[in-house]
């Protein structure tokens, strides 16, 4: 099984790749630079309004995407160089190309097909490509780091998130122009409601993140054959173009009538089937690395580095939040330090291939770590010194103090298991509450934009 | 100097397909745009739909230009080209005031790095007596005229631009051509 290769080695600047990639991210940089210093001359205030809300928007999404890649982070510069790819080459490029893309549709079709298709056909058909595109940049350049499909989602929903931000800012800039009163953030808050809240949840990041989870199948799973591999890469980012298009379609426009109910209806038909769809996907490659990594955990049968019931609350995001939560606001970080650590620890002990037979625990300097109980509180230190790991044993070694060094954090705290605890009405009450504003705000969105 | 790796020829190879992928989205498809000609023939004894329900009956020797031209049953644009001279007729859905209209242009063509708007603002009207105003404006190397109409909660802007000599030579053509627009 191939699902999950773990790698140590970020990017190699012997890389051709590394730095052609760079030239591209400062030439779209440069390119988008110019377009933005041109609103901000004539707009600033409405610019750096635009700025404001728009990176706001993309803190829950990142946040979002680091949750899902808790277990084998990757790390921040490649994320980073994801982002900016779709902030900064794959917006450079498709504004030219989408642009003529349906001109061409204009000229080879009529005024009439460019009106009503023109933008479900060439948006999705340039900008679903430049995207794709970032997450094979990030495999030129650190191809040991694409190593689960879950990684080509992560990578993918990133491009995407950058791709999103910053066009969206470039709409708000022009909903301002449009507008023609001057440097006003009025349309700047009407884009942001538009597509920050009516169109943020269906939108790039999702198809960045189906497309990328293509080319992660491509690029890892080595045990089936190239044909196949292609196969379900095209599928991928076919399903991507195919859920853009039907974002940007003109289907349903008229046909569901006035109203906010109509509006959401549209948006539900729209934007729910490849959200429902994605999302599942996501939820598949998660828990496949999931599952892989907490099996390492497994192995090593000792309650100081990882219980039971830890191991169950590390391999979903939900209850490692939850567990999070039920450690309280004193806690709470020390909660995910330890998940942190402990799930670094899978990592090196896959890329260290290790066979720990026994338990590292048995084979801990000092004895005492193999009696620890961590319902008696009594975790006590220690090196892993007799760990039979090939190649990684120092590395092994080093997370494993970590996580007792967390541990131990953590029971100094009175708190020493990092698992969920019962379901309080303190939390259903604020899930209900959150659910409530969130339908609130989608209500008034819709109204003020055209719903009423 | 170390030797070129098969691996490192290969990374190459792949960035340097990224790199044509990207340039055939960004020069390849707006040069395949241009290779293809984009004026349309337009009959010029009947109306036009513009969009919205706006119609307007075409000038003599103009054609229409695909790329400045889509319609839609609520809102808008055609691109009228009468040589160098640009002839654009954009209808929005609007619930101000005329007056609100015509100032959200000016700005609009004032915002435009090196364009201003001179002369005074007249009244216009359509040969149905939609009541609107004109004025005109400047920028780099061509000048202008814009109107704007208000009708059935729509905007109706009118901007011609070119040379001043084109301009000259084709402004009586164009002026019949706006009083014809109709919004009903």
């Amino acid at each position: 099984m191939t699902a999950v290769q773990p790698a140590r080695a970020v990017v190699s600047p012997r890389q051709p790749a590394l730095w052609i990639i760079l030239a591209l991210l400062v030439a779209g940089g440069a390119r988008m630079a110019t377009i933005g210093m041109r609103f901000a001359a004539t707009y600033p205030v409405a610019t750096l309004t635009a700025l404001l809300l728009f990176a706001l928007l993309a803190v829950p999404f990142w946040l979002f995407v680091a949750e899902l890649d808790f277990l084998e982070r990757e790390p921040i510069v490649l994320r980073v160089v994801a982002f900016a790819w779709g902030g900064l080459v794959a917006t450079a490029v498709s504004i030219p190309g989408g642009a003529a893309l349906e001109d061409i549709t204009a000229k080879l079709g009529s005024p009439h097909l460019a009106a009503d298709w023109g933008a479900a056909l060439a948006g999705p058909t340039v900008e679903e490509i430049a995207k794709t595109l970032g997450v094979v940049a990030i495999v030129l350049i650190a191809r040991a780091q694409v190593n689960s499909v879950l990684d080509g989602v992560v990578y993918g929903a990133l491009v995407g998130l950058g791709f999103q931000i910053v066009e969206d800012v470039v709409f708000a800039l022009g909903a301002v122009a449009l507008a023609g009163q001057g440097d006003q953030v009025q349309p700047v808050v009407a884009t942001f409601l538009l597509r920050g809240f009516l169109s943020g949840m269906w939108s790039h990041t999702l198809f960045g993140a189906l497309a990328g989870a293509g080319i992660g199948y491509l690029v890892v799973r080595t045990d089936r054959s190239i044909h196949h591999r292609v196969r379900v890469m095209l599928l991928a980012v076919l399903g991507a173009w195919a859920s853009h298009v039907l974002w940007n379609s003109p289907l349903f426009t008229d046909g569901l009538g006035n109203g906010g109910l109509a509006l959401l209806a549209v948006l539900l038909f729209k934007g729910l089937p490849p959200l429902v769809l994605i999302l599942l996907l996501v939820r598949i490659a998660h828990d496949r690395e999931a599952d892989y990594y907490v099996g390492q955990l497994a192995t090593l049968h000792d309650p100081a580095l990882i219980t039971d019931a830890e191991l169950s609350a590390l391999r979903s995001g939900s209850r490692r939040a939850a567990a999070r939560r039920h450690a309280g606001h004193r806690a709470r970080s020390a909660v995910r330090r330890l998940q942190r650590a402990q799930a670094q620890l899978a990592v090196e002990l896959s890329r260290a291939s290790c066979s720990v037979s026994g338990g590292l625990a048995g084979s801990v300097s000092g004895g005492s770590d193999s009696d620890s109980s961590v319902a008696g509180g009594s975790v006590s230190g220690g090196s892993v010194a007799g760990c039979s790991v090939a190649g990684g044993s120092v590395r092994v070694s080093r997370c494993c103090d970590e996580v007792r060094d967390q541990r131990r954090i953590l029971v100094a705290m009175g708190h020493p298991e990092a698992v969920a605890g019962p379901r309080t009405w303190r939390h259903t009450a604020s899930a209900v509450g959150t659910a409530v504003l969130a339908v609130a705000v989608l209500w008034a969105a819709l109204t003020a934009l055209g719903g009423a | 100097m170390g030797r070129v790796t098969r691996r490192q020829l290969t990374n190459l190879l792949g960035a340097l397909g990224v790199v044509a992928a990207l340039a055939g989205l960004a020069f390849g498809l707006p040069a395949v745009d241009r290779a293809l000609p984009s004026e349309r023939p337009v009959r010029h004894d009947q109306p036009y739909l513009i969009g919205g329900g706006v119609t307007v009956v075409p000038p003599r020797a103009s054609v229409i230009d695909v790329t400045g031209t889509r319609p839609g049953d609520h809102e808008g644009t055609v691109l009228f080209r009468l040589g160098p001279v640009r002839y654009a007729i954009v209808v929005r859905p609007f619930d101000g005031t005329l007056d609100a209209a015509a100032t959200r242009l000016r700005q609009r063509i004032t915002d435009t790095s090196g364009y201003q708007v001179t002369g005074a603002q007249l009244t216009v009207a359509t040969a149905e007596g939609l009541a609107g105003v004109q004025g005109g404006y400047t920028g780099p190397g061509q000048g202008g005229r814009y109107a704007v109409f208000v009708a059935q909660g729509r905007t109706i802007e009118v901007i011609v631009g070119g040379a001043d000599l084109d301009l000259g030579r084709t402004l009586p053509a164009i002026e019949a051509s706006t009083r014809t627009l109709d919004p009903s």
